[in-house]
């Protein structure tokens, strides 16, 4: 991991400190955003962000499958986050599954709302093809290429980004009078494509907490240096999706509850931020 | 199957000893001590070398010599089908092997005793040709990261498919089941570092034919790229 030495944790301690950190930044201000979509051509959507040397991918795949007996009008949305060894010499072998573990769960518990699958950032039931018999189940894989803190945010925004690029496929039911058993005939179109609602999708904002204050989109080396730190996903209303801490020490709930204000604060900005971002890159994968 | 067209065309319009486009990018990986990405076609793989650094594990530290360790890994979405394998299955624990024996023949190890040297590879599309794209990817990310080498490794691969030698297999051609080689050159020296042929019934006069496609296919590598 990162090795500093004690003066180099005192500076970044006391920059955090005076409001100024190591790379010039302020308390709350994220690190530059890229998006680029339809970076993985054999997946029906996908996107690369990068937020400093922090870069992943994530991709969204669509497949037939029947939805779960409880639930019969709603489709299946899975997120599995993988951590490339690429992103840091730990990860080999299966050093990395800790993590990769974390991050899965911590998305799901933000993106994907309750067990009913109420409050998910996708509408489930707009995935059904048939009631009770077909519905896509969405297959979202996340892959750390590089990593340099604040991997939460990024592989939020990352998944945002590649289910606005995913197009589902049109489905046509044959009419055939089949049996209440037999599984309906379908047609699946390969030139139409249906595009998600991705307005509901909340953005993931982590607030690190170093010494007395706490900041956003920290590096690893801010990261190393953390007491602990806070998740929260917003969406565009302005809701809190899910909430999360990680680090061992606790917290004081009048902090956690002004964690929650200044990151719907600070959610708002990133939306916008990443919405222009997200718009520009498809502009520019339909002109090449 | 038809392969390869009467007017001589593969499937994807290629010539039979034609490669697909090649695109490579230094410094991917911005935390790596030296990361390369590298495009054949659809296939796409970025690598990142980190080290020479001090031995993680001191049993296998070698006095005389680096330790050069390698890991290679697909990612969940690289193939068509989605897939949920673990890491190390055979396939990646004998490509992890390839590549290092590749990249240990051409790293000076000799001068850099008691320290080590890690190549991670990761496959981000699959489309055939992974090995040698891989390979390509570790040799451009071993340079980036200023490491001594004797040369840079290139490497192809090459089937016989309806009686003709191909160059730079794709998915759909490597999944015919004929015979296929893979080659890495050191071009400077002239000298083959990796050689592995699948499948058997082939004449000796077909793999030279392969091996003149590679020779050429491997000096425009190094043109590119240099």
């Amino acid at each position: 991991m990162v090795g500093l030495s004690l003066g180099e944790k005192h500076f970044i301690q006391g920059g955090i400190a005076q409001d100024l950190r190591s790379d010039g930044r302020k308390r709350l201000t994220y690190r530059p955003i890229y998006v680029e979509t339809g970076v993985i051509p054999q997946a029906n959507g996908s996107a690369r962000v990068r937020m400093g040397g922090t870069n992943v991918i994530a991709t969204v795949k669509a497949e037939l499958g029947r939805p779960s007996q409880l639930q019969p009008d709603k489709g299946k949305v899975s997120i599995h986050i993988d951590c490339s060894s690429t992103a840091e010499p730990v990860f080999e072998g299966r050093g990395h599954e800790e993590l990769s573990t974390e991050l899965s769960v911590s998305l799901q518990r933000s993106l994907l709302g309750g067990k009913s699958g109420s409050g998910a950032g996708i509408d489930l039931s707009s995935l059904v093809v048939v009631e009770g018999k077909i519905c896509w189940d969405l297959y979202i894989d996340g892959l750390v290429v590089c990593s340099d803190g604040n991997l939460l945010d990024a592989l939020g925004a990352a998944i945002k980004a590649a289910l606005s690029n995913t197009g589902i496929p049109r489905v046509q039911v044959a009419s055939s009078a089949s049996g209440d058993e037999d599984q309906p005939e379908v047609d699946i179109s390969d030139e139409e494509f249906l595009q998600f609602d991705t307005s509901g999708v909340p953005v993931i904002v982590t607030l690190t907490k170093v010494g007395k204050h706490y900041i956003a989109d920290a590096t690893a080396e801010e990261e190393s240096q953390m007491s602990s730190a806070v998740s929260i996903s917003v969406n565009r209303k302005g809701h809190i999706c899910g909430l999360t801490k990680r680090g061992g020490a606790g917290l004081d709930p009048s902090i956690i509850l002004d964690m929650i204000s200044v990151a719907k604060h600070v959610s708002e900005k990133l939306m916008n931020k990443l919405d222009s971002e997200i718009a520009a890159a498809e502009a520019s994968e339909d002109e090449s | 199957m038809e392969f390869v067209s009467p007017e001589g065309l593969r499937l994807d319009g290629r010539r039979p000893t034609e490669m697909r486009q090649i695109r490579a990018e230094l410094g991917a990986v911005a935390k790596a001590d030296g990361s390369a990405v590298f495009e054949m076609g659809n296939t796409k793989v970025v690598a990142a070398v980190y080290g020479p650094r001090e031995v993680q594990n001191r049993s296998q530290q070698l006095s005389d010599q680096a330790l050069v360790r390698c890991e290679y890994s697909m990612a969940n979405f690289s193939t068509g089908d989605r897939m949920r394998k673990p890491k190390g299955d055979r396939r990646s624990t004998e490509i992890s092997l390839v590549i290092r024996q590749t990249m240990e023949a051409c790293i000076m190890t000799h001068l850099m005793p008691r320290s080590q040297i890690d190549i991670f590879v990761q496959v981000l599309q699959a489309d055939g040709g992974t090995r040698s794209a891989c390979i390509n990817a570790a040799t451009l990310a071993l340079a980036d990261a200023g490491i001594p080498m004797h040369d840079l490794v290139t490497s192809c691969s090459a089937g016989y498919l309806n009686s003709t030698p191909l160059l730079d297999l794709n998915y759909v051609e490597d999944s015919a089941r004929g015979p296929d080689v893979t080659v890495g050159i050191l071009p400077k020296l002239d000298k083959v570092t990796l050689l592995q042929r699948i499948s058997c019934r082939l004449c000796m006069t077909d793999t030279t034919g392969e091996y003149k496609g590679i020779r050429i296919s491997t000096r425009w590598i190094n043109y590119n790229e240099g």
